[in-house]
């Protein structure tokens, strides 16, 4: 299955926008605007979804023009895309975020043409799940782990680079003593924040 | 094979002349006419990269212009449009790439950079007296024709040790080991200096990647302005005046250099990749060698492919980093379009090892990096390989010595083995060792330009 490769999912969705013609702000004009809005980061609303690694949402409009002969092309509406590369299944992942992030779900994608309302999880999962298209390809950075487990490692690495520098040179004994305490330490912080930008020890 | 035309080219781009001294003028056209008037007296003086049959002239003489100068001598605005972005903009602008940022901000270089650059004229001497009388020569020059205003004039000089030029910079390293190979120079291939072949061996670069005119690594010409014959045989530089810290680096390297098993002579050579005579770590991991400097079938033949690990050279060290080789695997197919011509000399007073020095004293590099793409040769390899460690696998660290690195949190990384006095070892707080005083973009014309510059005859149609 070529949008997953062990427990990491490439989700690609293209939700189609509603076209109404007769409204003041079109509906791709207001999601843009919204979209713009949303935090990025620690703050962002997808942090709380706890599968994801990284998502992107874009608003496109149509295809470009490219090369000749000119074969002119256009899709049927706009799309909304959205992209998750995330831990874990699919549905539980859907129905997650219609749970934890209900609001941001709906001003997103009560844009969209056809969807159910963000009441039902099991009713938005196999919403999003129709507009589903193969990713094939995504980008593998976190070899299969969870995002706890990556960010716990990031911050292993920045915490573990800062105890040899402290520690280098020191005999057998103190360095075990020193990396006793160190471990106990490391061992019982809470894990980082989901989306931090720094990770600091 | 690709022949040259070295009546056309000037001289500093087609090599270095390892003169002791030289001055770095920056003028201001102050008009047109008048301007052109100048380029023209100087134009006949410029010196080419023809052999100098009967010996080293007493000095030399080279002129380039910034994208405000030629807008400034008339050029059209046809030809005008159709330079690089990077060289329209200038050196200012490209701070965000270049990671000329916090203390190094254009907002923070010396005063005159903030002043209409638009000539920069490089002599080089074999005596002080020379290189004054040729400075003089060029501000004659600007007073005769009206046509340009000095703005600065930047003295270079070679660290002299006992009365007698070296090839030191202020920190102790013996700088300026190999250029770049490529076609039509002449001189033999150096083995290591130009890109490895298949088979493992070394090769010229396609003359494009320096001058422009000739095929490039990718068998293309690159990007021209136009008129073509504007271009070609010209080349673009980025000069850069470094400030370099010298007691910070000197306070960091005993505190360190102290707890590093190998000690601190070690721990120098592990931040450039050679130790501080010049032998490449990669060659001679335990010791220095002076032989093996003097040899250069040798000094710069190696490669990485022996030391995957950074044990010998750090993976992080400056030479690994600003010239890669074949680290990067693909049989170094990744660096060859990424290499840079360098031209550099000291600047300052230089300050023996037991004397104290001083972070504020003026002493320094100019640095000059010339390739037929700023964008594509020095800006990447300032600000992805120099800047940033991703390539390389080492996340975010910087180049330690030259590297920016702001809020003293930046580590270096020295690889190592099992043996006690190669111990792995982090050197953690970076200081900044080098800083930036101010610098730009120029276009080094060929002769034949150059009088198309003075004529006002440049024509894109």
């Amino acid at each position: 299955v070529a949008n997953q490769n062990g427990n990491m999912y490439g989700l690609t969705i293209l939700s189609p926008i509603i076209d109404d013609p007769k409204l003041k702000i079109s509906h791709d004009a207001a999601l843009r605007i919204y979209l713009e809005r949303l935090p990025r980061h620690a703050g962002s609303p997808f942090a709380k979804v706890s599968g994801t690694h990284m998502c992107r949402l874009v608003v496109m409009d149509d295809v470009v023009f490219v090369g000749s002969p000119a074969t002119e092309e256009h899709l049927k509406s706009k799309y909304l895309i959205f992209n998750s590369n995330l831990y874990g299944g699919l549905d539980a992942y859907l129905q997650e975020m219609a749970r934890k992030i209900p609001d941001v779900v709906h001003d997103v994608w009560s844009h969209c043409v056809g969807y159910p309302g963000v009441t039902d999880p099991q009713a938005f999962a196999a919403y999003m799940k129709k507009c589903q298209i193969e990713t094939t390809f995504y980008f593998a950075d976190v070899n299969g782990k969870t995002v706890e487990q990556t960010l716990q490692a990031l911050r292993t690495k920045v915490a573990f680079t800062a105890f040899i520098e402290e520690n280098q040179g020191r005999s057998p004994v103190e360095l075990q003593r020193e990396f006793a305490a160190f471990w106990e330490r490391l061992r019982k912080l809470p894990p980082p924040a989901a989306g931090a930008k720094e990770l600091t020890w | 094979m690709v022949k040259l035309n070295l009546f056309d080219i000037q001289g500093f781009v087609a090599r270095g002349y390892n003169f002791p001294r030289a001055g770095f003028l920056l003028a201001e056209i102050l008009d047109c006419q008048a301007g052109r008037e100048f380029v023209r007296r100087v134009t006949v003086r410029v010196t080419s990269a023809e052999r100098w049959e009967r010996g080293k002239p007493p000095s030399t003489l080279n002129i380039g212009f910034t994208w405000k100068g030629l807008r400034q001598l008339g050029l059209p605005d046809a030809t005008l449009l159709s330079f690089p972005d990077e060289f329209y903009q200038g050196m200012r602008a490209r701070k965000h790439i270049l990671g000329d940022v916090g203390k190094n901000d254009p907002a923070n270089w010396e005063p005159v950079w903030k002043e209409d650059i638009h000539v920069w004229l490089a002599v080089y001497a074999q005596t002080a007296d020379e290189l004054a009388r040729r400075c003089d020569e060029m501000g004659r020059l600007m007073r005769e024709t009206g046509g340009a205003r000095l703005l600065y004039t930047q003295p270079a000089s070679a660290v002299y040790i006992n009365g007698e030029p070296t090839s030191k910079e202020h920190f102790g390293y013996t700088d300026g080991f190999g250029n770049p190979d490529y076609e039509g120079v002449e001189r033999n291939t150096v083995p290591g200096q130009g890109k490895l072949t298949p088979d493992g061996k070394w090769a010229p670069l396609a003359t494009g990647e320096f001058i422009l005119g000739y095929p490039d690594e990718a068998r293309e010409l690159p990007a021209c302005p136009v008129p073509y014959i504007l271009g070609i045989n010209g080349t673009y530089m980025a000069y850069r005046k470094l400030h370099e810290n010298v007691a910070s680096f000197r306070r960091y390297l005993d505190e360190k250099g102290a707890q590093y098993p190998g000690g601190k002579e070690k721990l120098a050579a592990k931040f450039v990749g050679r130790w501080t005579d010049g032998t490449p770590l990669e060659l001679s991991p335990d010791r220095p060698d002076a032989d093996l400097v003097k040899d250069p079938s040798r000094n710069t033949n190696f490669t990485y492919a022996p030391d995957p690990d950074g044990a010998r050279c750090p993976i992080g060290s400056h030479i690994r980093r600003a010239h890669p080789r074949d680290a990067f695997g693909f049989n170094g197919d990744l660096v060859n379009r990424r290499r840079i011509m360098r031209r550099g000399l000291p600047y300052g007073e230089y300050t023996p090892p037991d004397q104290p020095a001083r972070d504020e004293d003026e002493h320094g590099i100019v640095f000059m990096a010339l390739g037929t793409s700023l964008f594509r040769q020095f800006e990447f390899v300032q600000q992805q390989w120099i800047a940033y460690g991703n390539d390389a696998r080492l996340g975010n660290d910087k180049d330690p010595l030259v590297g920016w690195h702001h809020g003293g949190s930046d580590k270096f990384i020295v690889q190592g083995t099992a043996d006690p006095r190669n111990t792995p070892f982090i050197c953690g707080s970076l200081p900044n060792f080098v800083e930036m005083r101010g610098g730009e973009y120029f276009f080094l014309p060929s002769l034949t330009a150059l009088r198309l510059i003075a004529d006002g005859s440049v024509d894109p149609r």
